[in-house]
């Protein structure tokens, strides 16, 4: 089996080369530093302290995870019910509205950006805030519709219909029956949508304003400014806080057990 | 006796696979268990579905006891159903499946509990009360689906293929099962197969359709003696369907004349194989293939009237592949059909 | 049930008029407002967009960028997506866990970790000058080369998931039935493997192809300001000079790029099915 040999190689060095680069930041985060060096000379967590301790970095942190389940928020209640449309109602427009309802996906997000600073910002005259939740929950909304839909398509529709011809309302099927049983696929586009967000800069690249930076934002600006280790200690808690939103939505809403 | 349900002049368009129903009336009696019986695509899935009200009606009427229900929609019907995938709900348990229509209909928790545990005692299951259906066996999650389906105590019970998703041995349980269960509740049953030998079984009467049309409707014995039309003698069985003439006094078949009065208006006869006799009469033919079933031997025979299937018990069987035979169609048995 | 165009319609009410709202109707102004000129309507602004050469040298650099990023990750993917369905299912969890992880994290982090690897005091320079290889460290940051790498990674996991689900789609036995029938590792590869996964590899590239010519952090960070792609430019252009008929026309040319892209691999896999 040589050619295993070679492709269990290219696995381990595709891996190698995803995964390594997170463990300097992570050894970086423990420097003890004034600046950026590798390795460290010396290791202490005062960065880590340091970051969480500075005004403009938590303010951007809130601001972040405002925007991120305010923008999963929408598009959940907008995208769910979509998703359930085009999986059950097949009406001649549905292809139509399948690709608009996922076109934020192709357009740059420099672009969405750029448009909504110029249209509903200065044309407009809406505030920044409010453009900046519109762009993330357009771009996230997609995520909502796949993957939700994804879930809709592995549910048979004859157990819509077992619930509806035993007595339950429509809204009733829905709540008791279509949506414990793609609760899986609602913790993956939470998830999903919320991490895209949260992580996201072309968008809001523009969309900034006095008191609204978000984080991913707030450590470009930080990056371009200032060569020292609080940017890998911010990193660090950044790339453990996502790894608990996973873990955390998934026991929440959770992975079904009778699948 | 009373009539359960009624459909009248019913006309369905069911534009996805294209089978339309058209004028179709019918009449199950209180307590009746009937089948529809037919290959798919014949409307009998489409005309379940209207009475369930899974599908709107272009036309026509469908009633239930005495009540117009054309319109009802599906959950205001009281109608049980059944379906071959069962259509459990994954993420309850086999009780919560149970009493997911009473728990709609606000029945109180103790005459809840004792209902469901009736109904599950009923197809044996009440030991795997807390299960969920993917921890259940095929024939299991089926009988939580029926149990599910009458608990409801519906007007009517309608079954869509029940069984199709069983294996076959699980399959002549269930349908006795099934028989048993429906005249303990004396529930009226609409039952849907393709299956001929599980439609005589268990119903009281067989419907047979085609092309969204009823072709003949009786009790199973009428069914599978003297089948009516050509569709319906060859899905009941009867493999040898021939043209035939009448003439006075006379029927001619292929190039033999054979003394019989017959009305003019048939032109068709069909036997089964089990008719057809072989080592004597005028048609010569040659063993094409001949297969052991056990108390008989089924022949395939190739003659001037083309291929004929005959069955022939076991102990008189002697002829091999290849052999020359003569064989006779009594005319005293065959079936005799108009197309 | 017949007509379920009144309930299709409720349902996609909210969301259709929503993205209509705020991202259709700011994104179509927008970007129509490249054809806009003071007296009229006219082609004048790409003319002068790609009248300079500066801007033609950047659009190609992207371009050839991100198609060299689409077909490097196609080329280490197969084998690595071949390794995780050779290893078994019981592995499978666990890897395809590996691959997403990085896509969780926020590219700011990721372009970050190359900054220490790349730079002129970086692992990679501190190593190779260390063990004697080089004289002195060579620039790998902020040239081609670095963004290359930074986006490599960036996309590399989503031409692998791809791919690794096409695999896991592939019809069973069907390698073991080539094998029997006396192909080698190659041929297997390209007259099996290959054919069967063409939709995946599709789906991957128009993912990677798109994510790197959209992609602004990545070029931002390890390009700096020689190495100007497309991304970086919109917002140069945008944010620095207020040159507002640059931006439109960029983010035109984007647009209509990644749209051209998709449409070519789509067309070529439908070609070839």
């Amino acid at each position: 089996m040589n050619s295993f040999a070679f492709t269990k190689w290219m696995l381990w060095l595709v891996l190698f080369f995803l995964i390594a680069p997170f463990s300097i930041v992570f050894i970086t985060a423990f420097s003890d530093d004034n600046s950026l060096l590798f390795p460290p000379s010396s290791y202490s967590v005062r960065w880590l302290l340091s970051v969480m301790q500075t005004e403009i970095f938590v303010s951007s942190l809130i601001t972040s995870l405002w925007l991120g389940f305010g923008a999963t928020a929408i598009a959940l209640v907008f995208g769910v019910p979509a998703a359930y449309a085009l999986q059950r109602y097949p009406v001649p427009e549905t292809e139509w509205i399948r690709t608009l309802l996922t076109s934020p996906l192709i357009i740059p997000g420099l672009v969405i950006g750029v448009a909504l600073l110029k249209q509903f910002v200065l044309l407009g005259g809406n505030s920044v805030n409010l453009a900046l939740l519109a762009g993330h929950a357009a771009l996230v909304l997609p995520y909502a519709v796949r993957v939700v839909g994804a879930s809709l398509a592995n549910l048979p529709r004859d157990i819509e219909d077992a619930a509806f011809s035993l007595g339950a309302s429509r809204a009733q099927v829905f709540w008791r029956v279509v949506l414990p049983n793609v609760r899986g696929g609602l913790a993956a586009a939470t998830v999903l949508a919320f991490i895209n967000s949260f992580n996201h800069v072309p968008v809001s690249l523009f969309l900034t304003g006095p008191g609204i930076t978000t984080l991913p934002i707030r450590m470009l600006l930080h990056m371009e400014s200032s060569y020292d280790p609080s940017i890998a200690a911010l990193s660090m808690l950044v790339i453990l806080f996502s790894m608990v939103f996973v873990f955390v939505t998934e026991r929440v809403l959770g992975l079904s057990r009778y699948m | 006796m009373k009539t359960a349900l009624t459909l009248e002049q019913l006309t369905l368009a069911y534009t996805k696979n294209l089978t339309t129903v058209e004028n179709l009336n019918l009449t199950v009696p209180e307590g009746e268990l009937l089948a529809l019986l037919g290959p798919s695509g014949c409307g009998k899935t489409t005309t379940m579905r209207a009475v369930a009200g899974l599908l709107e009606p272009k036309s026509g009427r469908i009633a239930l006891h005495d009540r117009d229900i054309t319109r009802v929609p599906a959950n205001k019907r009281d109608i049980g159903l059944v379906f071959q995938s069962y259509a459990l709900f994954p993420h309850l348990t086999a009780f919560e499946n149970v009493a997911f229509g009473l728990r709609l209909r606000g029945v109180q928790k103790a005459e809840l509990e004792q209902r469901v545990n009736a109904a599950l005692e009923t197809v044996a299951l009440l030991e795997f009360a807390k299960r969920f259906p993917a921890q259940l066996s095929g024939g299991q999650q089926q009988r939580v689906a029926l149990a599910r389906a009458f608990v409801i105590r519906p007007q009517l019970m309608l079954l869509d293929e029940p069984l199709s998703n069983l294996d076959a041995r699980l399959r002549l349980e269930m349908r006795v099962e099934i028989r048993r269960l429906q005249k303990q509740l004396g529930v009226t049953m609409l039952y849907v197969t393709h299956d001929q030998a599980e439609a005589l079984a268990l119903s009281d009467r067989v419907a047979i359709m085609n092309a969204g049309q009823i072709e003949q409707l009786a009790t199973p014995e009428v069914i599978y003696t003297q089948p009516r039309t050509v569709f319906a003698a060859r899905f009941v069985g009867f493999d040898t369907i021939l043209p035939v003439q009448p003439l006075e006094r006379r029927v001619r078949i292929g190039k033999h004349e054979f003394p019989y009065s017959l009305e003019s208006r048939f032109n068709r006869a069909a036997w089964r194989a089990e008719h057809v006799r072989l080592g004597t009469g005028v048609w010569a033919a040659r063993v094409l293939a001949r297969s052991f079933e056990g108390q008989q031997v089924q022949y395939q025979l190739e003659s001037e009237l083309g291929v004929i299937q005959a069955a022939v018990p076991s102990a008189t069987a002697v002829w091999k592949e290849q052999d020359s035979v003569t064989f006779d169609l009594p005319l005293e048995q065959a079936v005799w059909l108009v197309e | 049930m017949t007509n379920n165009r009144p309930r299709a319609w409720l349902l996609l009410f909210p969301a259709t008029v929503f993205l209509l709202a705020v991202f259709v109707y700011p994104v179509g102004v927008f970007l129509l407002s490249s054809f806009r000129l003071e007296n009229g309507v006219g082609l004048d602004n790409y003319f002068t967009f790609f009248s300079s050469e500066v801007n033609i040298e950047v659009y190609w650099r992207t371009v050839r960028i991100a198609l060299l990023v689409t077909l490097v990750s196609a080329v280490v993917s197969y084998p690595a997506a071949l390794a995780i369905m050779q290893l078994g299912a019981q592995y499978r969890g666990l890897l395809i866990g590996l691959i997403i992880l990085p896509l969780m994290i926020s590219p700011v982090a990721r372009s970050f970790a190359w900054l220490v690897v790349l730079g002129r005091e970086g692992l990679i320079n501190k190593t190779l000058v260390g063990t004697g290889v080089l004289k002195e460290s060579i620039p790998i940051l902020y040239t081609e080369n670095a963004v290359f790498i930074g986006l490599l990674q960036l996309m590399l996991p989503l031409m692998l998931l791809s791919l690794t689900s096409a695999l896991e789609n592939l019809p069973r036995d069907v390698i073991a039935a080539a094998r029997s029938l006396g192909a080698n590792s190659l041929q297997v590869f390209t007259r099996v493997i290959l054919p069967l996964t063409r939709d995946g590899l599709t789906i991957g590239g128009t993912l990677v192809f798109t994510g790197c010519v959209t992609a602004y952090v990545t070029p931002a960070l390890l390009g700096g300001p020689r190495v100007t792609m497309l991304a970086t430019l919109l917002y140069q252009k945008a944010g620095v000079t207020v040159d507002e008929a640059a931006t439109t026309v960029i983010s035109m040319v984007m647009l209509l790029t990644t749209l051209a892209v998709n449409a070519a691999l789509k067309s070529r896999s439908r070609g070839a099915a």
